[in-house]
């Protein structure tokens, strides 16, 4: 006989060896909270936007002189106040796509679309983190360039410095920032890695089916 | 209304638990680890409960939600033991362990699917539930003839484990 015949023969007869719940066993269960990668991913997504956020508004709010500072060059820069409208409706425009990517997240659907709306999910979350990693990136390098050209003592230093100097001392600076994203990046790639580890070996499975 | 609700629910769970109960039995290999996916999967089907509407039945339902559980949304809790780590190694019987007998065979037989990885062992758990092909196809999302095909080699896996 076929191996899974006689396993089917059998499973039928292994209701009666189940421990049977009551109603009063279940209806506790309802209260408990849910564990599930879906829960997670949302809270790992709620705290992202508000690192982010935060990383962007907490330095212009812990310091007055700073403050004052920031809201004069506000004031006289219109290319930085369209940069930073536009850094907010590109938060605003995560934070929709992100709330529209969740709620198509349904248990109901089949296998394999189920994987589907979860990693679509966390696609948004991996777009949001890189074009907070590029943002970053870019930001640390201006503001570098620029706190070297506004110290007297240090524009002093570069000023004697010959070609070869220079590109080693610009190197050197991106190459910090850059190994500094990369830190933040890898740390994010364990993050999601760990979390969605079965989910992306099941959700291959079924992909290497269709081949 | 959401006590009339919670009440057909709770009802018709206690019905039908052996649903849970039967994936819980083929994706953990303890009793702790077997209450924790039955508490996770009974949340999921509370969730999904509303939106309900009974244009299948409810058992055909729970299994969808049940393994979806299984497969995708359950994080194992830190007190369970880890079934998964087991996967894609090669488990091999020694001659010496296979006994003619039905009860011995069907030990080894349970044995042997619970090394199977999870997409296998959701295709094996509807297939055991009588569910046809078309049924298998829609809870996985793959066509019935990959569904077919995806059974024969576990057919074949199975075959290969029993007899090494």
């Amino acid at each position: 006989m076929d191996e899974l015949e006689l396993l089917k023969k059998d499973w039928g007869k292994q209701d009666s060896t189940y421990k049977q719940l009551s109603t009063n066993d279940i209806y506790p269960m309802l209260q408990k909270k849910s564990s599930s990668i879906v829960k997670t991913l949302f809270y790992i997504s709620i705290g992202e936007l508000v690192f982010w956020i935060l990383i962007n508004t907490i330095p212009y709010f812990s310091s007055d002189s700073y403050r004052e500072k920031l809201d004069a060059v506000y004031s006289n820069d219109t290319i930085l106040v369209g940069l930073t409208i536009i850094s907010y409706a590109v938060i605003l425009l995560f934070i929709y796509l992100l709330f529209k990517s969740h709620k198509a997240i349904s248990v109901t659907d089949n296998a394999k679309k189920l994987m589907e709306s979860i990693l679509k999910t966390r696609r948004v979350i991996k777009y949001y983190v890189i074009y907070n990693l590029v943002m970053a990136f870019v930001s640390m390098v201006v503001g570098l360039y620029f706190s070297i050209i506004h110290n007297p003592k240090l524009s002093e230093t570069i000023s004697h410095f010959n070609q070869k100097q220079l590109m080693m001392t610009y190197a050197i600076m991106i190459g910090c920032v850059a190994v500094f994203v990369v830190i933040i990046w890898l740390f994010y790639k364990l993050l999601y890695g760990l979390l969605l580890k079965r989910l992306n070996r099941n959700y291959k499975e079924l992909k290497k089916l269709e081949v | 209304m959401d006590k009339e609700l919670e009440h057909s629910f709770v009802e018709l769970l206690e019905q039908h638990q052996n649903i849970i109960h039967k994936v819980c039995r083929l994706y953990t290999n303890n009793y702790d680890a077997h209450n924790d996916l039955f508490q996770e999967i009974t949340i999921q089907l509370w969730k999904a409960y509303p939106k309900f509407r009974g244009d299948s039945k409810f058992s055909t339902w729970m299994y969808r939600v049940g393994l979806n559980t299984a497969i995708t949304l359950y994080r194992k809790s830190k007190r369970t033991i880890n079934t998964q780590d087991f996967d894609g190694v090669e488990f091999k019987m020694k001659a010496e362990d296979y006994d003619d007998t039905e009860e011995q065979q069907l030990k080894t037989l349970y044995k042997a699917v619970h090394e199977l990885n999870d997409i296998e062992k959701a295709l094996v758990f509807l297939y055991l539930e009588d569910k046809d092909y078309r049924e298998i196809s829609e809870t996985m999302g793959i066509s019935e003839v990959n569904a077919r095909v995806k059974m024969n080699r576990i057919k074949t896996k199975l075959k290969t484990i029993l007899n090494p």
